[in-house]
């Protein structure tokens, strides 16, 4: 009996109608027990992933229009005893937070660039190309993975000092951290990786079509890698965006420095209410570029339609 | 439109697999040749070597008057079509046609001509600026062979190309194959695993068997005259049986006796025939005729008889074949014996 009354739910299911995929059967949604129980832990979770993940971010919205005395005297109320959008304009003219802002952006696109350059010719030749010591290549590249990068600060130091075969510091330059942020044994591996599972067919019909290694790379393998170049992009311009000790080494110079650099140093030289303006512009850069960009980011890999699946 | 010789043609794998052993053989200008045998005789890494994807261990491989051995794929004047499509995924069927085109620089009418021409003769016009992935199996595999037809090359190479598509598609687009090679007059290596395709399109096929050539010969050559027992069993739909020769009367050691199933007739044998007594075992209604499966001593030979022929599971009959139709393979060897050495025919019956 309990099979003949299953069957409609299958069918529905199998029509395209109500479907749930995952542990809990559309049957059983149907069961109150389960579908006010579940129903109100997911309700639960998402407010509470919400509070966590959007709350820091709103209360900083928040207090960046906010009267400095206000902040101080109750920081957690809900609404604010008026408004302080000078905090805004403040930042900006004062604190200079654009030219800051400017600064990391050049250093995220450089840093970017590097990375992105590196580790699709790297990954190219390791997995395309085929060197005869590839292996061997690859293996060592695994092997950088395993030291800390803390205990590569001063070797790393030393060298943007006194780089090999130029006679010019790079100490105070952008490059200083643009090179460094290059040499990714973590990107050229994943990138390798992702490299190894494109169809071989396609880079053969590309050759006898007349593709040289070059011609191979630009037009068929870095159009088919978009998911990746996404991937790195999106770890490459966070980790340059959020790097604090580095470019504190290398850039003494305020003028150059980036804002992760440049709002510790003006704490204590700031109203708070200004500086958590400062603060809210700095994180609406990264957010909004998210937004604009997730669904490239998170897109499939594209392959669909170029073998027989 | 090119010869293409193959003069001792080896490729020996770093792990000593040697997947073609020394072929010797040369395909004719504007010849649809076809390489058929089973996975891993090695007639892809033949094609592949030809197409310059594979280095060559030993011999000479020349296209024309070229050897190629050094030549890199792109300069070889050939063009290839993959058994799974290897189309851009990221272009139009009209850049994916124009691709290898734009590469050599022609001009833009060039280029457009040639395509236009292509999808016109592929039936491909309506999809020029859909993407592989909106295209069905067959406009897929049919975009694959304009990629090759707008090269104008020297020769074409052909990798299973029809494998991964369903029965029917696979018959008319067959078709549609050999008409296209006819039309160009193009030179062709055509690589298959299925003994119908390989006999339904080669003007000459080569047989295959761990690297070595087994013959060469047209599809009736091989059909009739096949030069050892892997030919003979390989080539034909059902395959050729194959009994020790004394089971059906034939009075000397060490041979084996090849018929096909269509010259198994019910009765007993005339003057000039032979005859053996087997039990059915099975019989499949096909429409137009019969298969009769049945048991001589430990084998399970075939017939092909007409459909009004009546048969009993599980009866013991008498059987006759036409002396003209049996064939002698030397059991130590596998060879086919030359016509002369065929024994001639017994009136004794097993």
């Amino acid at each position: 009996m309990s099979a003949i009354r299953s069957w409609p739910v299958r069918r529905n299911k199998r029509a395209g109608g109500e479907s749930h995929q995952g542990l809990v059967q559309s049957a059983d949604w149907k069961r109150p027990s389960v579908r006010w129980g579940l129903g109100g832990t997911h309700a639960a979770l998402l407010v509470l992933l919400v509070i966590g993940g959007l709350g820091p971010i709103l209360w900083l919205a928040k207090a960046a229009i906010t009267p400095t005395q206000d902040t101080l005297s109750n920081p957690m109320a809900l609404f604010p005893h008026g408004t302080a959008l000078s905090n805004i304009s403040d930042a900006w003219n004062q604190v200079d937070i654009g030219l800051y802002i400017w600064n990391t952006v050049v250093i995220a696109f450089g840093s970017w660039l590097c990375q992105i350059v590196v580790a699709t010719t790297g990954a190219f030749a390791l997995s395309v190309l085929k060197p005869k010591w590839g292996r061997v290549i690859t293996a060592l590249l695994l092997t950088t993975l395993f030291v800390p990068s803390v205990v590569l600060l001063v070797p790393l130091y030393l060298e943007v000092v006194h780089p090999p075969l130029i006679n010019h510091s790079f100490i105070n330059s952008y490059w200083a951290i643009w090179l460094p942020a290059g040499a990714s044994a973590f990107n050229v591996v994943i990138m390798k990786r992702f490299f190894d599972n494109l169809p071989r067919e396609i880079f053969e019909a590309a050759r006898i079509d007349g593709a040289g290694p070059f011609r191979l790379f630009v037009s068929i393998v870095l159009p088919m890698s978009k998911p990746i170049l996404g991937v790195i992009s999106i770890f490459a311009v966070l980790a340059s965006w959020k790097d604090f000790l580095w470019p504190l080494l290398v850039l003494s110079d305020p003028s150059k420095q980036p804002v992760s650099v440049r709002l510790p140093t003006i704490f204590g030289q700031t109203e708070l209410g200004v500086f958590l303006a400062a603060m809210l512009i700095a994180c609406l850069v990264p957010i909004v570029g998210f937004l604009i960009f997730q669904r490239s980011f998170l897109r499939g890999t594209g392959l669909s339609g170029a073998l027989k699946g | 439109m090119a010869s293409i010789c193959f003069d001792g043609v080896s490729k020996v794998y770093s792990d000593g697999t040697c997947a073609v052993d020394e072929l010797d053989l040369e395909i004719r200008e504007g010849e649809f040749m076809v390489f058929v045998g089973p996975s891993g005789c090695g007639k892809t890494t033949a094609l592949r070597m030809v197409a310059g994807l594979e280095e060559i261990s030993g011999g000479r491989v020349v296209i024309g008057d070229r050897e190629v051995n050094d030549i890199s794929p792109k300069d070889r004047d050939i063009a290839m079509v993959f058994q799974n499509y290897a189309l851009y995924p990221h272009m139009t069927v009209a850049a994916n046609l124009a691709f290898g085109l734009k590469l050599r620089q022609l001009s833009k009418e060039e280029i457009n001509r040639r395509v236009q021409e292509a999808a016109a003769a592929l039936d491909l016009e309506d999809y020029l600026e859909r993407k592989p992935k909106a295209l069905s199996g067959g406009q897929r595999q049919r975009v694959a062979l304009g990629r090759a037809i707008v090269r104008e090359p020297a020769a074409f190479l052909m990798d299973e190309p029809l494998s991964n598509l369903d029965a029917a598609l696979r018959v008319q687009t067959r078709g549609e194959i050999l008409k296209l090679q006819k039309r160009l007059g193009t030179t062709t290596i055509y690589v298959t695993h299925d003994q119908v395709e390989a006999m339904t399109m080669g003007d000459r096929i080569a047989v295959m068997r761990k690297g070595v050539l087994q013959q060469l010969g047209t599809p009736q050559e091989l059909y009739t005259h096949p030069a050892n027992i892997f030919v003979a069993s390989f080539i034909g739909s059902p395959a050729m049986n194959l009994v020790p020769a004394a089971t059906i009367g034939i009075d000397r050691d060490g041979l084996l006796a090849g018929f096909r199933p269509e010259h198994v007739d019910v009765g007993y044998p005339a003057d000039g025939a032979f005859g053996f007594q087997a039990v059915v075992e099975l019989v499949e209604y096909l429409g137009d005729e019969r298969l009769a499966h049945v048991r001589l001593d430990e084998r399970l030979l075939t017939a092909k008889l007409p459909a009004d022929q009546t048969l009993e599971s599980g009866t013991s009959m008498t059987f006759t074949v036409p002396s003209s139709a049996v064939l002698l393979f030397d059991a130590e060897t596998g060879l086919a014996l030359d016509e002369g050495a065929r024994r001639a025919p017994s009136t004794s019956q097993a």
